[in-house]
């Protein structure tokens, strides 16, 4: 068998198969200069597993952070070609379009639009609480229970004329 | 030889009994049966009602739903003052018009003689006798033939003798007779002529527009005739065939039925109406807001006919509240209303 050669890495990492594992450890038993390659990628990599890893700078980090407020809606993107097909109100990209559909979360960006809209919903409701209230001061109370004078009215039966011209019951003294 | 004579007159008396029932050999139909020919007779009793003078005791006997009603007037007719009725025993003094419910309808109008030949057929029926006295009858016949009422006219020029109304089972259900009668000798010539009367509904398409509910007939051939808002803030409307009279008052509010003494509670077609017993006939139910008051001297069936075709609806709720005060944000704002 051949040196190991750039399956040296392969093996550190553990990237090889069982068959491939076996036939290169079964060389090192016999190969001292790739043993000595072997342990030196392995110093190698525990040498650089074990450094910290880099410092993030500050302005990035803050950065980073005011991307994260809210603030006004994103623009809209600019297509070179309109596109009306939608699904679920995410544009289908089609053969025309180029650039792909706006799938970015939209959680913050579409909060005033949510305020804005519960707004509007407040007005309609106020607006139609005072037309119905104004409809039912305007409607009046039912008049309280009746008893009809029954008595009057039947004397403006008895003595109206039919097409007699003024049908108004006239009551006349007696002589 | 006996068999022959036999057979013989057999035949005979077939042949005659055909000739007899035969309709070419029936008395011939009076062709002035399809003519009102005693409207004339019931305008000439009508303007004697007001012009002529004359003196009596009335007898006026009503049959409503649970039974008959009766009373005793003392009239008399002045000319140019007009008709005097004391109810006896011991009843005040009123001055009534003669084409009124309360003046037996003894003078109506011509209009309400139009009327009545537009919803009967009013045809002289020969002489007869009332109130002791020579009389011509005038029977008023539906259009299916049946009597609706009989006129007793005094043959003397004198006004109505007798008047009878009968339902639509032939049931006399109301009737007006002269006892007596002391009739003033002197005929006015030249007194004024009939009447002639006419609709009172000038008030309807306003009352139509504040949301009021006017039907122009109900059955029974009843026609709208009058229609006003009394001063006391009622709804008047008056129906007539040109023989009876129906009036129905409607009030704004609810009715209080607890209040309704004397008046006992049916249940028609769902609905609850009081009513009690009198001459008039009376019944009262509340529809949508408003209390009906029905007072007629119809027959009971015509009534009862009438009172339902009115409206009956639930209490009001609250959309009815709303409704009311939408139609009178729109009748304010409206500028011709």
């Amino acid at each position: 068998m051949s040196h190991l050669g750039e399956r040296v890495s392969a093996l550190v990492d553990g990237e090889l198969n069982h068959h491939e594992r076996d036939r290169a450890l079964s060389h090192l038993a016999f190969c001292a200069s790739c043993r000595a390659e072997v342990d030196a990628v392995r110093a190698l990599k525990n040498r650089l597993r074990s450094l910290d890893g880099p410092a993030m700078p500050a302005d990035l980090t803050m950065s980073l952070l005011r991307m994260g407020d809210p603030g006004d809606p994103l623009p809209p993107r600019e297509r070179p070609f309109p596109s009306s097909r939608t699904f679920g109100g995410a544009p289908i990209p089609s053969m025309h379009s180029v650039a792909p559909p706006d799938n970015r979360p939209r959680g913050r960006a579409a909060g005033p639009r949510r305020t804005r809209r519960v707004g509007y919903v407040a007005v309609g409701v106020a607006s139609a609480a005072v037309a119905i209230g104004t409809l039912f001061v305007v409607g009046g109370p039912e008049p309280g229970p009746r008893v009809p004078p029954v008595d009057m009215f039947a004397n403006q039966h008895s003595n109206t004329a039919p097409y007699g011209g003024s049908a108004r019951p006239s009551f006349s003294p007696t002589p | 030889m006996i068999r022959l004579p036999a057979a013989l007159i057999l035949a005979v008396l077939m042949l005659l009994g055909l000739v007899a029932g035969s309709p070419a050999y029936a008395s011939p139909p009076d062709e002035a049966e399809n003519d009102d020919t005693g409207l004339h007779l019931l305008r000439e009793a009508a303007i004697a009602g007001r012009n002529r003078g004359y003196a009596g005791t009335r007898h006026v006997t009503v049959w409503g739903r649970s039974g008959a009603f009766s009373s005793v007037l003392r009239v008399r007719n002045v000319p140019g003052q007009g008709l005097f009725v004391r109810t006896e025993p011991s009843g005040p003094i009123r001055r009534v018009d003669p084409g009124s419910p309360a003046g037996s309808m003894a003078a109506p109008s011509e209009a309400m003689l139009e009327v009545l030949a537009r919803n009967y057929r009013v045809v002289e029926a020969g002489g007869e006798h009332a109130c002791g006295r020579p009389a011509r009858l005038v029977r008023v016949l539906r259009a299916d033939g049946t009597l609706a009422a009989r006129y007793w006219l005094d043959e003397a020029g004198g006004p109505v003798l007798r008047r009878e109304l009968l339902d639509g089972h032939g049931r006399v259900v109301h009737t007006e007779a002269l006892l007596d009668l002391v009739l003033d000798p002197a005929r006015r010539v030249a007194g004024p002529a009939l009447v002639a009367g006419g609709s009172d509904v000038g008030e309807a398409p306003r009352l139509l527009s504040m949301g009021w509910r006017l039907p122009t007939a109900l059955p029974g051939r009843l026609e709208l005739f009058a229609v006003h808002v009394l001063p006391t803030g009622y709804l008047y409307l008056g129906y007539s065939d040109g023989l009876s009279v129906v009036s129905v008052f409607v009030q704004s509010g609810v009715l209080d039925g607890e209040q309704l003494r004397g008046w006992h509670a049916q249940q028609r077609d769902g609905h609850t109406i009081w009513m009690r017993n009198s001459a008039e006939q009376e019944t009262i139910w509340a529809s949508g807001g408003h209390v009906y008051t029905v007072l007629a001297d119809a027959p009971a069936d015509t009534v009862d006919a009438a009172v339902a075709a009115l409206p009956h609806e639930p209490v009001p709720t609250l959309w009815n509240r709303l409704g009311r005060g939408a139609h009178r944000l729109l009748s304010w704002a409206n500028p011709f209303g």
